[in-house]
């Protein structure tokens, strides 16, 4: 028998999405085994009949992207209440995702900047008449709904939501590999001291050794193993856009204090190297760290 | 008893974002308005700030999943503008066969996944059938052709960049790994079965043409302005200059990219979190302008190819030159479909493609503003930031491809909305046979 599924969208990129896609003729394998009850970008189901199933009547949920408005919460707790299994899909659902980078400002200035300031704007104002409406800032969903699952990406290969899936499909467990992207990358790594760090456009890369020991932040150390080492194979140094091996709760944390132990140089050098932390440290999921917490407390203090 | 109301459709399905449809009626079912509410934005131009510049590509390409090449090229080009760096000639060819890879499975979803349903299926279908899982398991030889297409530009994409959903490799300055023969080997020996696809999807897509010609002539037809890239007047999608089409057909503005803020003008309305992009000198909302297959097709003088070339003469012949008919996008759409496959093939076929000097390895970040525009497959897309000493972001504007649409598309659907609701037209419209029953 077919399984209910429902695959939805909330603020996102869609770009988990295009990879369950991407697993093109592999999908005619899969799509007789499920029922579609809910998926907007391919099906023409509206919200109200997804608010109309009955509760628990959806064997997976998938749900992508992070909330951003008010709606996204709303579709979130509709799939909690409709979902037997829910799961996050993606680093922007797992961990609150790149637009979780927008939490080093308050809501008003993010606002301000693109409905009143920016440079092509002609008459300022924010939005809304049958608007939504913004959260106060970026949360992983896993912090505002408890989840059976997560797949974590940016976005997650088709073969890791095939895995998911079929793990699901076939009443299996599913757990997270505790590898980083090093263990798979075919890079020389000699683990050498690093006394100094190159710009990611700096210099010629050396294709065969490890690009860490070239001096180039690569965090596939510290990052867990699921994209198959992608961007190493082609001489790009890893951003850690899955996040966190299973049991690391902060991802740019553990770089950072992983970063001490290889790199020969004090705090206020390594400083001088990446003015930008949360970037260069925290890409996808800066809304899950502690900084981003404090940071979001403050700006709170501030304005109450 | 009064018949005024307001109709929602929550959400609108088969859209890449988020949008909601307000359709208010009043008397005599007279529309009133009509609202595209695009209901989330996520406010990349803010937290771009304090970047280092060449991490911005890897971050800012995930304004979208289904075309993220085109931002990370866009984004790369402006940082070199800001930086005033040239990639070497070998890492252009590699980039430009990267964005038509994109281009081409774009295209193939957005052809069969999201437009063709409705033909395939017919418009009065119930809404549970008009959709691809459907046509894969009702008609499996177009599903199959929808997915080796999209394959075969997924499939590059990933070769070229690494990942295929957010890329990796293009750099300022280049490319950071080159493209290898064995891949261009690969590419070439499936491009017989590419070109075959795509004559298949071109006759399919006749068909339809022939079938919908009630429709594609009569509905939704509106008048606005074009924007579209052009080099000496060729179809072009990775550098060249933009030119402004007004509604009467004539070419208003020809500019180099860097001189955008004379010519953009971005509407904030009330009802939407996507502003309206417009053309300035015009005001809005008489200026509004549209961007994409239509309007690039509209706006170059030839195809660069001479297939897309053939094919663009007989679009021409049947609808003119400019053409406002929105569902003629579709056909514009395919003609592009060949005209990648063609400058694919071209490039493969280019021994620079290979070529390992594909990056400078002397690129100093400097203190300035650049900006970098390519064809999105949804339209014009352009990236401006201003870089410091140091070659961190201080501040950027950004306007993606699709915001060049919604003040067009709202045009068209209230005429749509007029169409429907106040001259029931559709109830006389010659509607052929879905193909699935
Ligand atoms: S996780 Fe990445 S790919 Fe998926 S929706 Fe978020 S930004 Fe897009
Ligand atoms: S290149 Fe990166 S992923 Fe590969 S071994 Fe070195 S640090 Fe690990
Ligand atoms: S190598 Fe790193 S940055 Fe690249 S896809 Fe994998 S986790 Fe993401």
């Amino acid at each position: 028998m077919a399984k209910r599924v429902a695959f939805t969208q909330l603020t996102s990129c869609w770009g988990c999405d295009q990879s369950l896609v991407d697993l093109h003729l592999g999908l005619l394998d899969v799509i007789p085994e499920l029922e579609i009850v809910y998926w907007p970008a391919v099906v023409d189901y509206k919200l109200k009949d997804l608010e109309n199933l009955p509760d628990q009547s959806i064997e997976f949920g998938f749900v992508e992207g992070s909330c951003r408005t008010k709606e996204d919460e709303h579709l979130l707790k509709v799939m909690r209440e409709k979902s037997q299994t829910l799961i996050a899909w993606g680093s922007c659902s797992c961990y609150g995702g790149v637009q979780g980078l927008g939490n080093q400002w308050s809501i008003d200035e993010l606002m301000e900047r693109k409905f009143k300031t920016a440079d092509t704007v002609t008459n300022g104002r924010i939005p809304e008449e049958n608007m939504p409406g913004f959260t106060d800032h970026i949360k992983a969903n896993t912090e505002i709904v408890p989840f059976e699952l997560r797949i974590p990406g940016c976005p997650p290969t088709p073969e890791n939501t095939l895995e998911g899936l079929t793990a699901l499909l076939q009443g299996e467990e599913y757990e997270l590999p505790n590898k980083t992207v090093c263990d798979e990358c075919p890079k020389e790594r000699e683990h050498k001291t690093i006394t100094e760090f190159h710009r990611t456009h700096e210099g010629k890369i050396d294709p065969d050794r490890c690009l860490l020991d070239q001096g180039y932040l690569c965090l596939g150390f510290a990052t867990i193993s699921l994209c198959g080492a992608q961007c190493p194979k082609v001489n790009t140094p890893c951003k850690g856009c899955f996040g966190p091996p299973p049991g690391v709760i902060d991802h740019g944390a553990k770089i950072i204090s992983a970063l001490g132990s290889v790199v020969d140089m004090d705090a206020e050098e390594l400083r001088e190297y990446f003015p930008d932390t949360i970037g260069s440290f925290y890409f996808t999921d800066y809304a899950s760290s502690y900084l981003s917490k404090i940071t979001s407390r403050k700006k709170k203090e501030e304005t109450t | 008893m009064t018949d005024e109301r307001t109709i929602r459709i929550e959400p609108v399905t088969r859209l890449e974002g988020h949008g909601e449809l307000t359709i208010k009626l009043g008397k005599g079912g007279k529309v009133k308005d009509v609202q595209f509410n695009i209901s989330s934005t996520r406010f990349f131009e803010k937290f771009l700030e304090g970047r280092l510049a060449e991490e911005v590509p890897r971050i800012a390409e995930r304004i979208c999943g289904i075309c993220p090449v085109p931002h990370l090229l866009a984004s790369v080009k402006a940082v070199e503008a800001a930086w005033d760096v040239n990639p070497p000639k070998p890492a252009e060819k590699v980039r430009r066969l990267f964005l038509n890879a994109k281009q081409l499975s774009s295209h193939g979803l957005h052809f069969f996944a999201l437009a063709a349903p409705d033909f395939l299926a017919g418009p009065f279908a119930d809404p549970s059938q008009r959709n691809v899982v459907n046509i894969i398991k009702s008609l499996p030889d177009v599903g199959k052709l929808a997915l080796q297409i999209m394959e075969y530009g997924q499939d590059l994409v990933c070769a070229i960049g690494g990942k295929s959903i957010h890329p990796v490799t293009a750099t300022p300055g280049g490319m950071l790994n080159p493209f290898s023969e064995e891949h261009r080997d690969n590419f070439l020996e499936r491009m017989e079965d590419l070109k075959e696809w795509t004559t298949d999807t071109v006759k399919l897509a006749k068909k339809v043409v022939d079938d919908y010609w009630d429709v594609i002539e009569n509905f939704a037809v509106v008048p606005t302005y074009y924007l579209g890239m052009h080099y000496r007047g060729n179809y072009e999608i990775y550098d060249g200059r933009l030119r402004v089409m007004n509604p009467e057909g004539e070419i208003v503005e020809n500019f180099p990219a860097k001189r955008y803020r004379k010519y953009y003008g971005e509407h904030v309305p009330n009802h939407s979190y996507a502003t309206h992009i417009y053309y300035k000198p015009a005001g809005y909302p008489e200026g509004v302008w549209r961007a994409n297959s239509l309007a690039r097709i509209n706006v170059a003088d030839k195809m660069p190819t001479p297939l897309a070339q053939e094919a663009l003469e007989e679009f021409r012949e049947k609808l003119g030159r400019p053409t406002h008919a929105t569902f003629a996008y579709h056909w514009a759409r395919v003609i592009e479909m060949i005209q990648a496959v063609e400058e694919m093939e071209k490039l493969l076929q280019d021994p620079d493609i290979v070529s390992t000097d594909v990056k400078l390895s002397d690129v100093e970040p400097k203190k300035g503003n650049g900006v970098g525009v390519v064809e999105a497959p949804r339209g014009t897309l352009l990236h401006h930031y201003w870089t410091d000493e140091r070659g961190i972001v201080t501040k950027t504007n950004l306007v993606v491809a699709t915001n060049n649409n919604i003040g067009g598309i709202e045009k068209s659907l209230m005429k749509a909305a007029k169409q429907v609701f106040e001259n029931k037209e559709h109830e006389n419209l010659n509607l052929p046979d879905p193909m699935i029953k």
